[in-house]
């Protein structure tokens, strides 16, 4: 489908929904191509493909809401649960939610988040496939595992107040485990909206370096350590955050944010996190939200100051303030992370450790308390144990058991350099270096 | 006819050059109403529709999915698919082949005893509005900042063909419940719970559940562990782990370690690998108590089915038995390299997803003790009965509990709460230490995730209570 036709398929779905009744639609289209291929023992486990549509349906009746998703096999799937809807209308209660939809303002558009290249990968990723390999089978390691994903995205927002917004974007992401002997494993990836062979090769590297490197390990007391995250680790948690600062995580009692208000100190004055929908580097780059308002960069924190709540206009006339273009027309959410970097070498924030841990990758982030913010999480992959600023040895699996506002007010220092990841732990794109937080907890099993 | 459609695609994809196609028409369709404090946000609908195409072209495996349902559409993706994995085959060095079964030929269907017709809207919604009017009124010294309930109601419907001769028509209604909330006081803090539950069947499962009784019993205690909880004892201690969280243990300590697909190291780079390796059948695990098993025909479970995704009638997995790592979950394709039978465990969350080997409803098998002859012998110890934060390594060997409802032990009784209690244990240290079981078989609903693109797939887990003893519990920050 091209432009007019996702408009159009948007424009009558809108009149379908005012001629059942309901007060208010808006239809966000997105029509998908997307490739992946997945690797395990070096080779491909499956490859797959799709190519498919996406209808997300938007009605009110009244001041009550409703929302229809739908992967319809045609239009004519519709009817029913517009109609169940419309039934109910009369019988839901007015939504504390409600606000009318935005009237549609002026969208300024991005330029360059389409790829021409990537259209020939979607049809053939064989190339990239080879070239991870390639790349970190250069080093010395038994195996790799990993995923590369490719997706051209055409979204279209048709509103019942007049808006009607369209814009097409490709996109990848790529992650790549490498494992070495006995016990050496290592991870890394990328993410653009261009397909950049180089930046994969060299995720694929960095995932054999390490596993070579982490082979050989020795245990590690528990304790308080000074740690060095690497851009994944501190992507997980700092994702984690972010979605906090959704004002509908807020409402749900989701959030260390919840007893917060912009102008407090949350974190480190050398932190800053910003959700970037227009940097157009990273994949989920757009220019317009769910409600047809234009996007722009903010700070979520700056220098160590929650400096803005993620809203869309419901959660912003509920909260008291306007829509920061993050809808989502029930949850607000970030839609590309940037952690401004700092001015240290990698070798530098390694200097200015004592003791301390360098962990290269983590998952399975859990909390006992979301308001509170206590969490652990567990290591996996390459760790190394830090003495006196140098790396002396790699060691086992550890978790970092602590509290998220200990973590953010902890932030030392960041490195210079930073990398693109997005991941299974790492879902919105985020672009940060490593970065060193002083004195969290650690927890290890004992028995 | 959309049988018509998987006959047909299964044909094309022969015809173009496919070894083996599987075409499955998977439809899910939900119904949401949300609230928070009382108060409906907003009622959602979801309907998923389509076909998921897999083929073996070369020994390599590829997989499409179609949500318009028409010959051309159907055509150009199997078109597509079969290039793409063509291609890939180049950097194929161990093809992929399906074990010999008998597949199924069969139609079954879940039936609630009461459907979801049964209750209007009003009588939905009406739910969240009691169910906030009586547990807000429970707490005396704190306040319950936020009680969200997400009801949900959800039918999936799936036809299975494949080009080995199955047929299996399936339709499983199910009723989920999702909370969460918070307690807080000023000087104390605040407290959190999120629970899930979760069925095949209707409405029935209401008067299973019984919320309005459970809740408000809940809050009460979640305020006296808020008020009044203690430090976890630091000493070595007798623990009794409640079946909430044995549940949890087993899934991910004995469930996911036995997937045949992670000890082949297929989703080494997403859940991760195995601590159990492909020849180990038969190593001891733990104690003469340490049965788990993984059963998909657990009438009215949430991870409920008869026969998996590939066409295998399903059967109970005895994944430890008394103690010994006894059998794995396989799909064909493990069945296949490990010389044995596919035992049913491949299933797929919707039309646009991979059939990957998954469990169904995994237990600990219960034993003959009451609660009371459980904690009669510990002078010293704790009882975790809930939890909140917990996590396990990528090969499932080293995780973290922490205890949310949690009591001290002492003299055979339970006295007073335990603030956030921590058991961080091996997988082996635990089956091991098990020295005890209790008879009451209480299964928890969970949505459990793997895959990519990642799927979340039913399951119920569980087990009665256990007992273990010496262990030295951890202390939350």
């Amino acid at each position: 489908m091209a432009r007019e036709e996702l408009l159009g398929l948007g424009s009558k779905i809108v009149e379908k929904a005012l001629k059942e009744g309901f007060d208010e639609a808006a239809i966000l289209v997105r029509r998908v191509d997307e490739t992946m291929v997945k690797l395990a023992n070096s080779q491909p486990s499956v490859t797959q493909k799709w190519s498919e549509y996406y209808v997300s349906i938007y009605v009110t009746k009244n001041k009550r809401i409703f929302i229809i998703e739908l992967r319809p096999r045609d239009l004519g799937v519709l009817d029913k649960p517009l109609k169940e809807l419309f039934g109910y209308a009369s019988r839901v209660e007015e939504s504390m939610f409600y606000v009318p939809l935005p009237e549609p303002g002026k969208i300024e558009k991005l330029e360059g988040l389409v790829d021409k290249y990537m259209f020939d990968y979607l049809e053939n990723p064989l190339r990239l496939a080879e070239a991870s390999l390639e790349a970190a089978h250069r080093e010395n390691i038994d195996y790799v595992a990993g995923t590369i994903d490719l997706w051209y995205v055409e979204k279209a927002l048709v509103t019942s107040k007049g808006g009607e917004f369209y814009e097409d974007s490709t996109g990848y992401q790529m992650y790549l485990r490498a494992f070495s002997g006995e016990d050496g494993s290592g991870q890394w990836s990328a993410c653009g909206t261009r397909v950049d062979v180089k930046a994969i090769e060299e995720a694929s590297s960095m995932a054999a370096k390490y596993a070579v490197e982490s082979r050989g390990r020795a245990s590690v007391e528990p304790g308080k350590y000074d740690l060095i995250l690497s851009p994944l680790v501190f992507g997980n948690l700092i994702n984690l955050v972010a979605r906090m600062a959704s004002a509908f995580s807020i409402f749900m009692g989701m959030s260390i944010f919840m007893k917060k208000m912009p102008g407090d100190k949350v974190a480190s004055e050398k932190l800053t996190v910003k959700d970037a929908p227009r940097y157009t580097e990273l994949p989920y780059a757009t220019s317009f939200d769910d409600e047809g308002i234009g996007t722009w960069d903010k700070p979520i924190i700056e220098k160590g100051v929650l400096k803005t709540i993620l809203h869309n206009t419901k959660t912003a006339a509920k909260f008291g303030g306007k829509s920061t273009g993050n809808a989502g027309w029930i949850y607000p959410h970030p839609w590309n992370l940037v952690v401004e970097p700092g001015d240290y070498s990698f070798d530098e924030l390694i200097g200015e450790v004592k003791r301390g841990i360098l962990v290269t990758n983590n998952w399975y982030t859990r909390l006992q308390n979301y308001v509170e913010g206590i969490f652990s999480t567990i290591s996996r992959d390459a760790l190394f144990l830090i003495k006196d600023g140098e790396i002396v040895k790699p060691v086992e699996k550890i978790r970092i058991a602590d509290k998220l506002p200990n973590l953010l007010n902890n932030v030392e220092g960041l490195g210079k350099e930073t990398y693109n990841i997005k991941w299974w732990e790492v879902g919105i794109p985020t672009k940060l270096p490593y970065v060193l937080v002083r004195g969290i907890n650690v927890s290890k099993h004992m028995l | 006819m959309v049988e018509d459609l998987l006959f047909y695609a299964i044909d094309y994809a022969r015809e173009r050059g496919a070894n083996y196609a599987e075409a499955r028409y998977h439809k899910n369709i939900s119904e949401t109403i949300f609230s928070r404090n009382g108060m409906v946000l907003g009622v959602g609908k979801e309907v998923k529709e389509g076909i998921g195409i897999r083929v073996v072209v070369n020994g390599t495996l590829g997989f499409t999915a179609v949500n318009k349902l028409d010959r051309e559409t159907i055509r150009d993706a199997i078109d597509k698919i079969i290039v793409q994995t063509r291609y890939l085959s180049k950097l194929m060095k161990d093809k992929i082949e399906f074990s010999e079964e008998r597949l199924g030929r069969a139609r079954y269907e879940v039936v609630p005893r009461k459907p979801f017709e049964r209750y209007s809207i009003d009588d939905k919604i009406k739910f969240h509005k009691e169910l906030w009017n009586i547990v807000s009124k429970v707490p005396r010294e704190t306040r319950l900042n936020v009680l969200m309930i997400q009801y949900i109601e959800s039918l999936e419907e799936k036809i299975v063909v494949n080009s080995d001769g199955a047929y299996v028509a399936s339709r499983i209604p199910r009723l989920s419940i999702y909370y969460n909330l918070v307690l807080s006081h000023p000087q104390k803090g605040s407290i959190q719970r999120w629970e899930q539950l979760g069925a095949s069947g209707g409405l029935e499962w209401f008067d299973e559940w019984k919320l309005y009784e459970t809740l408000p019993r809940d809050v009460e205690t979640y305020e006296k562990i808020l008020l009044t909880a203690i430090e976890p004892p630091r000493d070595k201690v007798d623990v009794v782990i409640g079946s909430e969280i044995v549940g949890l243990i087993v899934h991910e300590s004995c469930g996911h370690p036995s997937e045949a697909d992670r000890i082949l190291g297929r989703e080494a780079a997403q859940a991760g690998k195995s601590f159990i390796k492909k020849d180990m059948i038969g190593e001891k695990i733990g104690t003469e108590y340490a049965t788990v098993i993984d059963d998909p025909t657990i009438p009215g479970s949430y991870g409920f089915y008869l026969y998996d995704d590939e066409g295998v009638p399903a059967r109970a997995r005895y994944l430890y038995k008394e103690g010994l790592i006894n059998e794995h979950l396989h799909n064909r394709w493990t069945a296949k390299i490990y010389g044995v039978n596919s035992n049913a465990a491949a299933r797929a969350m919707d039309y646009r997803s991979e059939p990957i080997i998954r469990m169904a409803n995994t237990y600990f098998k219960p034993g003959d003790y009451s609660f009371e002859e459980l904690i009669e012998d510990i002078r010293h110890g704790v009882y975790m009965k809930s939890y909140m934060e917990w996590n396990i390594d990528d090969e499932r060997w080293s995780q973290r509990y922490v205890g949310l409802e949690a009591y001290l032990i002492e003299n055979g009784e339970l006295k007073g709460f335990v603030r956030n209690p921590v058991l961080e244990i091996t997988t082996k240290s635990f089956y091991s230490s098990i020295d005890a079981a209790g008879k009451e078989l209480r299964f928890y609903a969970g949505t459990c995730g793997k895959g990519e693109p990642a799927q979340g797939v039913p399951v119920w887990f569980g087990g009665p209570d256990v007992r273990l003893r010496n262990i030295r519990l951890g202390v939350s920050v």
